[in-house]
């Protein structure tokens, strides 16, 4: 899975030589060194990850590359030689040409490279026009080809669309094709698809894998996602609080990690190995310090378990330890993560499965949520023409027992939030039936009485914006106590500390503005305002993928502890699959407002899998590049949801339709039966259950059998 | 076989205003010999060598140790290039032979590759021998024979068929006319995990050919 270091790749001088690097931000009072001690190379060829959380400095050290640092920062110390020739302190018309000619760079978020008023091509053709003088009609074809090349499908049309136009993914594939345009000697990456869907992530990471092998350019790939580095990188440099604290190859990185730091995030990533024990998370505890009170001694010594007085003393140097592995650890040698306990605060809850079936809290039966589109035509305006309609959820059906947390999977997109607003109310249901504690809450909230709003609380993804910047911690969670009364007035105080200190956050924090507070302890706020009512059934919205790695196993952990202790029913919408199946009891699949494939968590990644549920278990990143994954990338995007496929909602990018007789023509015009796998297991397909089954597991570790469920 | 497969990419380019000092630091830190002047877009300019940077002994003899320094320091790759349209390009669709005969003929080391103006690549002499050994196999060891055929329509099939016809595989191959014998070929092929004499045994048995050498490598 990993890539493996180019033969040459020795031989010839690096593209790219970082040596000590300093950077520094001027700001009020002084200033920061954002980035310190930074040294790495990347040669041609190849594709050099830099991991870390955020705040680490990864991406001011791409910005110090193509000096992009902004008014008030500058290199420090160190020299960052490309080719051979020294990059700091080059401006002016000198730095233009490199950042135009050989340097390109790709950030995260393709709409903000896109302008929104231009045509992609002629956003497009302007990269070649202006930096190489060539004639309109050669750049036009010129930029054909190089869409042809990313696999763009119908590159001529697209020239001519708007960004809006196109998708996510698209927009990415357009942005590496400008990058690529004058065939650059380095390429930085700047988490390029951290804001796609896992599916689409997948195919942009064989893109780039297989552009760097025909180009031969060197690539710094910068992420947060270890599974995403395992896929495409042949050497990883971990970076934490401005440091470089390991560097290696990927293997050695995740076979034998040296630094605590890496231990510990390679331990709190959900892995979607083989078994469930290898998705226990361990969170690391406390958090990246600010860049202007880093420890004098060790940056990581306050996180760290082996801390010893020398770190506390001593800053560690970036040393080799063996052939190509270098880290910044005085006892390196000493440590063997195989030894290592967890301590008593970082132990994560038992998941102890309930043997006793319990009552089911919550019904769906046929439950439907379609939105009325409103036509551009004046017949629409005049309310004459068809009512056309966008079917975000279509016939839902489930049960989830009290005390156990239903998971939902799928791209975005897919009616997972939509699903659950109508649960909570935000939206009315158009048909079908939901019950929860047997009173009927198809309707929207406005119609249902204080007592059944108090029970339904939701966590949101975005911890930023669901709370008021002007209240403070103990009024945001005090709030629906008072409004509920389910705590006498006088109270309230003492019940929000209790939950506050049941969230691991001190009494110190009642008083504290939601700016002074961490992302990490937002979402803990958050959740505790959520469990402030007393709700039976708790609705979590993507409640981790905002945080960083270290924090999400804490928050997960946490969630965890919380159902034990309250005993609350959850509902636990995620795109990340490996995430949900640590938290789940039961998965659902969904797919364009279609439940494609819902089961006990176990049954749902290994086989048998619905089409869709196998596609999606071999898009996932995984962080460890020993871990054999099938290759099965879904054509095109997802279809829009005003008119979805007939039949079988997946049949138009369904990678299994041609093992149905007849190539599959039953899919196109028959809605699939619910296949009954057994023990509340259920598929929505139409391929019969002894093909289902013969499919092989999507993830394997090698040495292990494959399992085949019976 | 193309200029394209064998080249490499992403060759180091200098801009025309950069100082002859740094532009010969630039050549011995990547171990080059070759350097290609670029001005906007990667448009060829001119071609540094390491012969272009030697400054002869006359044209500072009349100078004093401080007038050497500042001379050196004033002088740009653009006064001391190879310009331009001097420059001996190829593109990256030529074949390898092509391209070395160029070579050969203008008894230079590097050609630079270029398409639409646009330098994408540099293919040198030592790509050149890089290849020519490995083609060769000389990055394996196997056994290594030298057998003289008669140029003749269906000779090399015989030597290939042999070889085959024992399951073997041939590693590498090449075949040039015989030096100073009109009417022969000799031709090398290489062969992994066999024993010598077996090989050579076999290849005895045909007639009219000559084994002119053979050796594990």
């Amino acid at each position: 899975m990993a890539e493996t270091i180019p033969p040459w790749a020795d031989e010839a001088a690096p593209v790219l030589k970082l040596e000590d690097l300093a950077v520094a931000y001027k700001v009020r009072g002084g200033e920061i060194e954002a980035v310190q001690n930074v040294s790495f190379e990347i040669k041609r060829g190849e594709t050099h990850g830099i991991v870390g959380e955020s705040g680490c400095g990864k991406s001011t050290v791409a910005w110090a590359v193509v000096n992009f640092l902004g008014n008030n920062g500058y290199v420090k110390r160190g020299s960052i030689k490309f080719q051979g020739r020294e990059l700091v302190g080059v401006v002016g018309e000198e730095l233009r040409q490199l950042r135009g000619d050989q340097i390109a760079m790709v950030y995260q978020d393709p709409m903000q490279a896109l302008n929104p008023s231009m045509r992609l091509g002629d956003q497009m053709k302007e990269v070649l026009t202006v930096h190489r003088g060539i004639s309109q009609r050669e750049a036009e074809t010129h930029c054909i080809e190089m869409l042809e090349r990313v696999y763009m499908p119908d590159a001529a049309n697209v020239m001519k669309r708007f960004p809006h136009q196109i998708s996510g993914g698209q927009q990415q594939r357009v942005v590496i094709a400008m990058a690529l345009l004058n065939n650059p000697a380095l390429l930085i990456m700047d988490e390029p698809t951290t804001a796609l869907d896992v599916t689409v992530e997948a195919a942009v990471l064989d893109l780039i894998a297989k552009l760097r092998r025909e180009f031969d350019t060197a690539i710094m790939y910068i992420t947060h996602n270890l599974g995403v580095v395992a896929r495409v990188s042949s050497r990883v440099g971990v970076m934490y609080a401005g440091e470089m604290v390991e560097r290696a190859t990927v293997e050695a990185i995740y076979k034998n990690p040296r630094h605590p730091y890496t231990q510990g995030l390679i331990r709190c990533v959900p892995k979607l190995g083989a078994d469930k024990a290898g998705s226990v998370l361990y969170p690391i505890r406390g958090r990246v310090p600010p860049p202007d009170s880093r420890p004098v001694g060790c940056v990581f010594g306050p996180r760290c378990d082996y801390f010893r007085d020398r770190c506390r003393e001593e800053r560690p140097d970036l040393r080799q330890v063996s052939p190509g592995s270098w880290v910044r650890c005085h006892f390196a040698e000493e440590i063997d993560p195989a030894q290592w306990t967890p301590s008593e605060d970082i132990i994560p809850p038992r998941i102890s499965a309930a043997e006793v079936p319990a009552e089911p809290i919550l019904q769906v039966r046929d439950l439907k949520k379609y939105y009325e589109v409103q036509g551009g035509s004046l017949k629409d305006m005049v309310g004459l023409g068809e009512k056309r309609y966008v079917k975000a959820v279509e016939n839902a059906n489930f049960d989830i027992p009290k005390g156990r947390t239903l998971g939902i999977v799928g791209e975005s997109g897919c009616g997972k939030s939509t699903l659950v607003k109508t649960i909570i109310g935000l939206e009315s249901s158009t048909s079908g039936e939901a019950e929860f504690l047997g009173l009927d809450i198809t309707g929207d909230i406005s119609s249902r009485s204080e007592q059944l709003i108090q029970e339904l609380q939701m966590v949101f993804q975005n911890p930023d914006s669901t709370m008021n910047p002007s209240y403070t911690v103990g009024q945001q969670i005090g709030r629906p106590m008072q409004r509920f009364g389910t705590v006498p007035k006088g109270q309230i105080r003492d019940e929000v500390i209790k939950l506050l200190q049941a969230m691991r956050l001190g009494e110190n924090y009642y008083d504290r503005l939601p700016r002074q507070l961490s992302g990490g302890e937002k979402q803990r706020v958050g959740i505790a305002r959520a469990l402030a009512s007393h709700p039976d059934l708790v609705l979590c919205d993507e409640p981790v993928s905002a945080l960083d790695v270290s924090v999400q196993a804490a928050i997960l952990n946490l969630l965890l502890e919380i159902q034990q202790e309250y005993g609350t029913t959850m509902i636990f919408i995620a795109h990340d699959l490996s995430v949900v199946r640590f938290f789940s009891d039961y998965v659902g699949v969904m797919y364009l407002g279609q439940m494609m494939e819902i089961g006990p968590a176990e049954a749902i990644y290994s086989p048998p899998y619905h089409p869709y549920t196998e596609a999606l278990l071999s898009a996932v990143p995984i962080p460890d590049p020993s871990v054999e994954q099938k290759h099965i990338r879904l054509a095109g995007a997802v279809p829009s949801a005003i008119a979805p496929p007939s039949g079988c909602r997946f049949h138009t990018r369904c990678p299994r339709r041609e093992l149905m007789p007849d190539g599959g023509k039953l899919c196109e015009t028959d809605v699939p039966p619910w296949l009954e796998i057994g023990e509340e297991h259920r598929i929505f397909c139409h391929l019969p259950l002894e093909t289902l089954n013969s499919f092989e597991a999507v993830v394997t570790k090698p040495g292990e059998v494959t399992q085949h469920a019976s | 076989m193309l200029v394209k497969d064998f080249m490499t990419r992403h060759p180091v380019m200098v801009p025309p205003t950069t100082p002859a000092a740094e532009a010969q630091q630039v050549m011995r830190e990547n171990k080059i010999r070759h350097l290609p002047v670029v001005g906007d877009g990667k448009r060829l300019e001119g071609l540094i060598t390491r012969e272009r940077l030697r400054v002869s002994p006359t044209d500072l003899g009349s100078l004093n140790v401080w007038e050497i320094t500042r001379f050196l320091a004033n002088m740009t790759v653009k006064d001391m290039m190879l310009k331009g349209k001097d420059v001996i390009t190829t593109a990256p669709d030529v074949t390898l032979e092509d391209a070395a005969q160029i070579m050969a003929q203008k008894k230079i080391g590097c050609l630079v590759v270029l398409e639409q103006g646009v330098v994408v690549g540099i293919i040198t002499e030592t790509d050149m021998l890089v290849e020519l050994n490995h083609m060769l196999g000389g990055d394996v060891s196997g056994v290594r024979v030298t057998i003289r055929v008669p140029d003749r329509i269906g000779e090399f099939a015989k030597v290939f068929g042999a070889i085959s016809s024992r399951g073997w595989g041939i590693y590498a191959s090449g075949s040039v006319p015989t030096p100073k014998h009109p009417g022969y070929w000799d031709v090398v092929v290489k062969v992994r995990g066999v024993p010598k004499d077996d090989l050579v045994a076999v290849l005895e048995k045909i007639e009219d050919h000559e084994i002119v050498d053979a050796r594990e490598c």
